[in-house]
């Protein structure tokens, strides 16, 4: 696919769930897709994260995502838990895993 | 606002560099940004790029991640009459980020959430998103070889940040887990776009079947 199609397409797909949702004041979902939509961001994004983090570079990436996730959770502040994940990440590197 | 500037704009730059490093143009960075204007569908993009999945997946992938915007607008819908060149615009930068900042600090102000209250939360945040993309398209050209630095590890670890927020109770962390390890499993034989979709979905579809039979036994 080339990537002015994909651009339009990933558009496509996103600006239609926005509009549509603010079209539908008056329409009622089952409880049991509220509940599906709720948590689609926890589920995708650990989907995202735990196979990446254990691929071929787990060895370094391992430490800098339990750092990252560390710092996220004492701090609540996303640019200083990447800058600590990236740091851990060097570190590890630089110890030669 | 500046609390959530201080979160959106590392997270642009930090996609802007990882998209530049999978291979699209300062030019392609930038529209993704004022187009799509989705922070973690447009990070998964990049990143699945970068790893060489096929378009279809990264659609499907961005599908699924941005139709949680059904529920911002319907309850947002519910709180704010709107009319349709409203809805038409206000639904090009609808954001959690906004959606969070409506719903909690809207109502405090005179006659309540009003729509310039939205588009504004909603316009402060896509114009800092837009600029910050085009600063961090810009430094990831600087940068002469992205692969070589390690950019690659920013992308777990920006889903990371977005994903401990989330964990907020038992049931989170089960569909968390089962999502993470069955992604993980599921890479071993799929590709990448495609294990998102499954993972994704089948995780959020155990969440939703736990937790509606949770509150029917709670006798609602």
């Amino acid at each position: 696919m080339n990537t002015s199609l994909l651009l339009f397409l990933m558009w496509g797909v996103t600006y239609p769930a926005r509009l549509l949702g603010l079209s539908l004041g008056r329409v009622q979902l089952s409880e049991f897709w509220l509940n599906f939509l709720k948590f689609v961001p926890v589920s995708v994004f650990a989907a995202l994260v735990v196979p990446d983090v254990l691929g071929p570079e787990w060895a370094r990436r391992l430490p800098a995502a339990l750092v990252a996730a560390l710092l996220m959770l004492r701090l609540g502040n996303l640019a200083l838990s990447l800058l600590g994940g990236v740091g851990a990440y060097w570190l590890a590197r630089g110890l030669g895993l | 606002m500046l609390p959530l500037w201080l979160g959106t704009v590392p997270f642009a730059v930090a996609y802007a560099v990882t998209a530049r490093a999978a291979g699209l143009s300062v030019g392609q960075v930038c529209v993704m940004s004022l187009t799509t204007f989705a922070g973690a569908s447009q990070f998964a993009a990049a990143g699945l790029l970068g790893g060489h999945a096929s378009g279809l997946g990264i659609v499907l992938t961005t599908f699924l991640l941005n139709v949680r915007h059904v529920l911002y607008g319907l309850s947002l819908s519910r709180q704010l009459a709107l009319s349709p060149l409203q809805r038409l615009t206000a639904a090009q930068f609808l954001t959690d980020e906004a959606y969070g900042v409506a719903v909690v600090h809207g109502p405090q102000g005179p006659g309540g959430l009003s729509f310039a209250f939205l588009l504004g939360t909603e316009l402060s945040l896509y114009v800092s998103w837009n600029v910050a993309t085009l600063l961090g398209a810009l430094a990831g050209s600087v940068v002469p070889d992205p692969e070589k630095l390690g950019v690659g590890v920013i992308f777990p670890l920006a889903f990371i940040g977005l994903l401990v927020p989330q964990l907020t109770d038992r049931l989170a962390l089960l569909v968390a887990a089962v999502a993470g390890l069955g992604g993980w499993l599921l890479s071993q034989v799929l590709p990448g776009g495609l294990v998102i979709l499954l993972a994704g979905a089948g995780g959020a579809l155990l969440g939703a079947a736990l937790l509606t039979r949770r509150e029917r036994g709670a006798g609602r």
